[in-house]
């Protein structure tokens, strides 16, 4: 099986007033053809701007020097043209934000998004063909009343109904990787469960590729197949799912896992930022392919 | 009852109250400040009969109360009296100098909205580079100068020095063109003489530009700033990350949600030009209401003073009547809410 995605050695440097500073520092990843892949790791470790470095967004800033290796099934990324890399937006790599509300446009309606949408991979698709699929892509995230959704502005609708439109946008065009920014952190925790599953269950049914990117352990669990941990711009840890959370292997990813707070109470236990052990060489767990 | 309509409706209702408070005040000022029209109308030879003569035709003996009972009266009637200036209805006097007036707001308002706009779009998708550094300084000049010194610089630089276009008037004398709207640049048109409606676009230019410089900068800076805050937001980095064309992006999906707080201020700023009218109107020799306005102020003409002041604020009322509307039309939460706006 080859990969739907791989990074080799990714670096990325920012220049400021103050100089250059680097943010990654070698990261490499690789997902296979229906695999849900979680990059793990605490707010400023580098997951969100790996993922954007993907889709190729973070080159277009003035600032950002990326380097390093990027094929998505099989073909070299770095050897399109800007042009071409946008191409793949939308049509071949779609996303999913933090937040479904504020990332769909207020002053337009869904089905007019949606439209949009569709006609990424289909131009030209008129208004009333590209509702009808709409439609139908809607009841698959369990939508009933689609036309008054597709109707609907999305401050008129909840939170997790938006969630679940925003998933039936992400897999509209049958994706071959869909990247999941911390999907549904700014909901409440039983709407975001609840649309995790819907979500799983659709990319295990279609086979799209994830690459799942949140600091929640817990949701990790429940939805990855192998993760990798990030600290600081580098991968300290990668395996199975199950065998990382048997027994992390790396100080940061322990570290990691006793933060989650518990019910029992005592409150998380302050990670320690300055522990030299998180700067030990990688950990991986064989397995799973990996 | 639709959200627009009930909004419709409302401002509708507030602004007659507005107009009825606005004529009473004028009313009032017009009465108080020093000077006798009826003197000042007939002139110093007028015996003193005759002034009082006239005083009592204009019922300038009866309490202010009852003066303006007679004045509203009349209003509901269509009439609002005789302009002692020029010896017609004041009605007819408006019916002529106000179309030019209108025709020059209205056309720079145009350029405000189809300069400014675009200019502010682009500034803010050239964010931090030269473009929109140079079109952040001109912008600002514009606003700086009050109008009539751009109408006197405008004047001086390309009708005097590089006669480009004509200094004064709205159109060449030789041109006859039946009047139908009274809007030079629709009548010429409609006589299907080309030849003057290209004149009298020349004539228009310099002074609608005059008057849009400062509300084209405006534009262009609240665009410019609403639309570097949208590009911030997740729905901006959503569309991209979807690969929508960076051109669509800016003039739909960033475009958009930036112009509706942008609308309140242009509406404003375009009333605001009706009032800037009577001195590029002056300056560029416009026969306008403005002109008219000050002329008849000059002569203490109390029913063409109250004739202008009343019209120029229902102009004024219905400009900010459409933008509201506009703006109900492009926002949704004003359109699906149940109280309407605010």
């Amino acid at each position: 099986m080859s990969a739907v995605l791989e990074i080799r050695d990714l670096h990325l440097r920012f220049r400021g007033h103050s100089g250059v500073s680097e943010v990654l520092h070698g990261v490499s990843l690789d997902i296979r053809a229906g695999e849900r892949v979680a990059l793990v790791g605490e707010s400023g470790s580098g997951k969100s701007v790996t993922a954007r470095i993907v889709l190729g967004l973070l080159q277009e800033l003035p600032y950002a020097e990326v380097s390093g290796g990027l094929f998505l099934e099989g073909a070299d990324l770095n050897r399109l043209s800007r042009r071409q890399w946008q191409g793949l937006r939308g049509t071949s790599i779609s996303m999913i934000f933090q937040d479904p509300t504020s990332s769909l446009n207020p002053v337009f309606t869904i089905g007019a998004q949606f439209a949009e949408v569709l006609r990424r991979r289909d131009p030209g698709l008129p208004r009333g063909a590209a509702d009808e699929r709409a439609g139908a892509l809607l009841r698959s995230v369990s939508i009933h009343d689609h036309a008054r959704v597709l109707d609907a502005y999305p401050f008129q609708l909840s939170g997790g109904m938006n969630q679940r439109v925003v998933i039936a946008m992400a897999l509209a065009n049958h994706p071959s990787l869909l990247i999941a920014d911390e999907p549904g952190t700014a909901l409440d925790v039983t709407v975001q469960a609840q649309t995790l599953k819907l979500m799983h269950d659709l990319v295990e049914r279609s086979g799209t590729a994830v690459l799942f990117i949140s600091h929640n352990l817990g949701v990790v669990r429940e939805f990855a197949d192998r993760v990798f941990v990030i600290y600081r711009g580098r991968i300290v840890e990668r395996g199975p799912t199950a065998a990382i959370f048997e027994a992390p292997g790396h100080a940061y990813t322990r570290a990691l896992m006793a933060a989650v707070p518990r019910i029992t109470g005592g409150g998380p236990p302050e990670p320690n930022d300055g522990e030299t052990a998180f700067l030990d060489p990688m950990v991986v767990h064989e397995g799973g392919g990996a | 009852m639709p959200a627009v309509l009930r909004l419709l409706a409302r401002r509708l209702g507030i602004s007659l109250i507005v107009l009825a408070g606005v004529s009473m005040l004028i009313f009032g000022i017009a009465r108080v400040i020093p000077g006798d029209p009826a003197r000042i109308a007939l002139g110093p030879n007028a015996t003193g009969e005759q002034v009082a003569g006239l005083r009592q035709a204009l019922h300038l003996d009866d309490p202010v109360a009852v003066q303006y009972g007679h004045f509203v009266a009349d209003l509901l009637r269509g009439d609002l009296g005789v302009s002692l200036y020029t010896n017609r209805p004041v009605t007819l006097d408006i019916a002529q100098f106000l179309p030019a007036t209108l025709e020059l707001v209205l056309f720079a308002g145009v350029l405000m909205v189809g300069i400014g706009l675009p200019l502010g779009m682009w500034s803010a998708s050239q964010r931090g580079r030269w473009p929109d550094h140079l079109i952040r300084v001109v912008s600002l000049l514009g606003v700086s100068a009050p109008s009539f010194v751009w109408a006197v610089m405008l004047m001086l630089m390309f009708a005097f020095f590089l006669p480009v276009f004509p200094i004064a008037g709205r159109i060449t004398d030789s041109f006859e063109i039946t009047r139908v709207t009274g809007f030079l640049l629709i009548d010429t048109l409609l006589a299907g003489n080309g030849a003057a409606f290209v004149d009298a676009l020349r004539h228009i230019f310099l002074p609608a530009f005059a008057l849009a410089v400062s509300g084209i900068g405006q534009a262009a800076r609240l665009t410019r700033a609403n639309m570097v805050e949208t590009y911030d937001r997740p729905y901006i980095e959503m569309a991209r990350a979807y690969g929508f064309p960076a051109g669509r992006i800016a003039a739909k999906y960033a475009f958009k949600p930036s112009l509706i707080p942008s609308l309140t201020i242009i509406g404003l700023d375009f009333a605001a030009m009706l009032g800037n009218a009577f001195l590029v109107e002056a300056v560029f020799a416009w026969p306008g209401l403005s002109r008219y306005g000050v002329a008849v102020i000059l002569r203490k003409d109390l029913n063409a003073i109250i004739g202008t002041v009343l019209i120029i604020s229902a102009t004024f009322l219905i400009v900010n009547l459409i933008v509201d509307l506009l703006i109900a039309f492009l926002n949704p939460r004003i359109r699906h809410s149940e109280r309407g706006a605010r």
